[in-house]
């Protein structure tokens, strides 16, 4: 077997219930006490999960059971209140891809800029940079600046940078859902391409096609709690049985 | 192209936190200067309009008997890291705001948002300085074995904005009134400090307590390069125990809140 890149255990989030409440220095500075206060909701708690290297996982669940905020848990973006989250190696997020783009500069800086923020070295950068310029079929608009571009053509770029930054993990939040057909097929085929070179997937779709096409294993989470961890098939099964229709 | 699983030599957090700093410090400053005509200018142009106007005020319509001369020099030390300090603690309520989309979608050390602020005002700064040269060429100020603690006037004034930031960004995110009210506590914080004038200008009994205010003793060490009996050591000492206060105080803080900033934001 492979060793175990992502580690979940015991992990839990709570979000506050409404957001006008009053919030008092007190709370802010309680720290991590196990203690769910009055207007919050534990989003997920006491989620086990571990993921060898190679292995395609598919996050299932209704929307708000907790998908996204496991993905972001994997991904260091936010922090347990309880569990741990160990994640070995790096994680190339496509999280709100287009998050780190800079309107008034260029296509070619926003490269630059985008892809040393998930830590790409000068030279590494260099030596892709055609690369991922092709990828986004952007070759004639480097020099514009990222706000004269289309939607599509900006999470082409993102898309691009991201899935070039060589990590062995790979996140994906139903980022694919945008672009054109061409687009998402080939987004697609670059994914199928990384899988083949050993990385580790974490996938959160409501897809059912591109579940069953990219992922071998599933998490079924639902009403904060991971409900059933299996193979693919059976997990979607279980989703179905639960709620009816998967939406595809 | 590279299929196989990357092994790419780990990079230690501080060149992580390096390149990361770099690299934001030098987008804020490439988009300044890309998006505006004037560019470089606006970093010289604030701090050199307010001394103008000071110089004017001063010297022209009332017989000032504060500072030192030339005036225009002795305004200048003051207002260009008043200026740094200023538009850093300012930004600083704005550090998350801003940067939110990122925030949410990196997994930077939290911290770079607030430093990479300090740093880019910093360089406006550091930038600034040959326009006191000139001013003080022209205006025939000596420079002096003072100009030896500019160094450690710099050193003391990152540690303390970056304290005093990392406080205020992580707390803004909850109570967003701290944003103005920061704004009033800086308009305030101008004429406390000894800017447009110095500590000996103030009446006796008052200048004790204004040595107590952290930017009192910095700016003593700024002006030193020109005017070294500016230099007042308790005024200095204060403001070195209380710019590591200050840098204490917003570690602490800033560990216990930042969890709760990446959920809120």
């Amino acid at each position: 077997m492979n060793d175990v890149v992502i580690r979940v255990q015991g992990a839990g989030i709570r979000f506050r219930r409404n957001r006008r409440g009053r919030r008092s220095f007190k709370d802010l500075f309680a720290g991590s006490n196990r203690r769910a206060r009055p207007n919050e909701f534990w989003a997920l708690r006491g989620v086990d999960v571990e993921v060898r290297a190679g292995e395609a996982i598919g996050v299932v669940g209704r929307n708000g059971q907790g998908k996204s905020t496991l993905l972001k848990l994997v991904a260091g973006v936010m922090l347990p209140d309880e569990g741990r989250v160990d994640v070995h190696g790096g994680v190339a997020p496509l999280i709100e891809i287009t998050g780190g783009f800079v309107d008034d500069l260029t296509v070619r800086e926003n490269v630059q800029l985008t892809a040393g923020l998930h830590g790409m070295s000068k030279a590494e950068i260099d030596e892709r940079y055609d690369e991922i310029i092709d990828f986004a079929e952007l070759a004639e608009s480097v020099d514009t600046p990222y706000k004269h571009l289309s939607s599509g053509m900006k999470v082409r770029l993102a898309f691009s940078v991201i899935s070039r930054l060589e990590e062995p993990i790979l996140l994906v939040d139903e980022v694919l859902a945008v672009g054109d057909k061409a687009f998402r097929e080939k987004c697609y085929a670059r994914i199928d391409e990384l899988l083949a070179g050993g990385r580790t997937l974490f996938f959160v779709s409501h897809n059912e096609r591109d579940l069953k096409r990219f992922c071998t294993r599933g998490l079924y989470l639902d009403k904060g709690a991971l409900q059933l961890d299996g193979s693919i098939e059976g997990v979607l099964a279980a989703y179905d049985s639960d709620y009816g229709v998967t939406a595809v | 192209m590279t299929l196989a699983s990357p092994s790419r030599p780990p990079r230690t957090p501080a060149r992580v936190y390096r390149q990361t700093l770099w690299l934001l410090t030098s987008r804020d400053l490439r988009v300044r200067y890309s998006t505006s005509f004037l560019g470089y200018l606006w970093s010289v142009l604030d701090p050199l309009v307010m001394a103008v106007i000071y110089w004017f005020v001063f010297t022209q319509i009332v017989d000032r008997a504060i500072g030192a001369e030339p005036y225009i020099v002795y305004l200048l030390a003051g207002l260009l890291p008043w200026t740094w300090f200023n538009g850093a603690v300012g930004d600083s309520t704005r550090a998350f705001i801003k940067d939110a989309k990122l925030v949410r979608s990196t997994r930077l050390p939290r911290s770079v948002w607030v430093a990479r602020i300090v740093l880019s005002k910093g360089v406006e700064f550091v930038l600034a300085i040959p326009v006191v040269a000139i001013f003080a060429i022209v205006y025939g100020a000596q420079l002096t074995w003072g100009v030896l603690w500019l160094p450690l006037a710099v050193v003391l004034q990152a540690v303390l904005t970056l304290g005093l930031g990392l406080v205020i960004a992580p707390l803004v995110v909850f109570f967003r009134d701290l944003e103005r009210a920061v704004k009033l506590i800086l308009r305030f914080l101008f004429y406390a400090s000894p800017i447009i004038y110095g500590l000996a200008d103030l009446p006796d009994g008052l200048d004790v307590w204004a040595s107590f205010n952290p930017l009192a003793g910095i700016i003593s060490l700024y002006r030193a390069s020109f005017f070294p009996e500016e230099v007042e050591p308790r005024a200095v000492i204060v403001a070195a125990a209380m710019s590591l206060l200050a840098l204490g105080a917003g570690a602490l803080v800033f560990r216990r809140t930042v969890r709760a900033v990446l959920k809120e934001i």
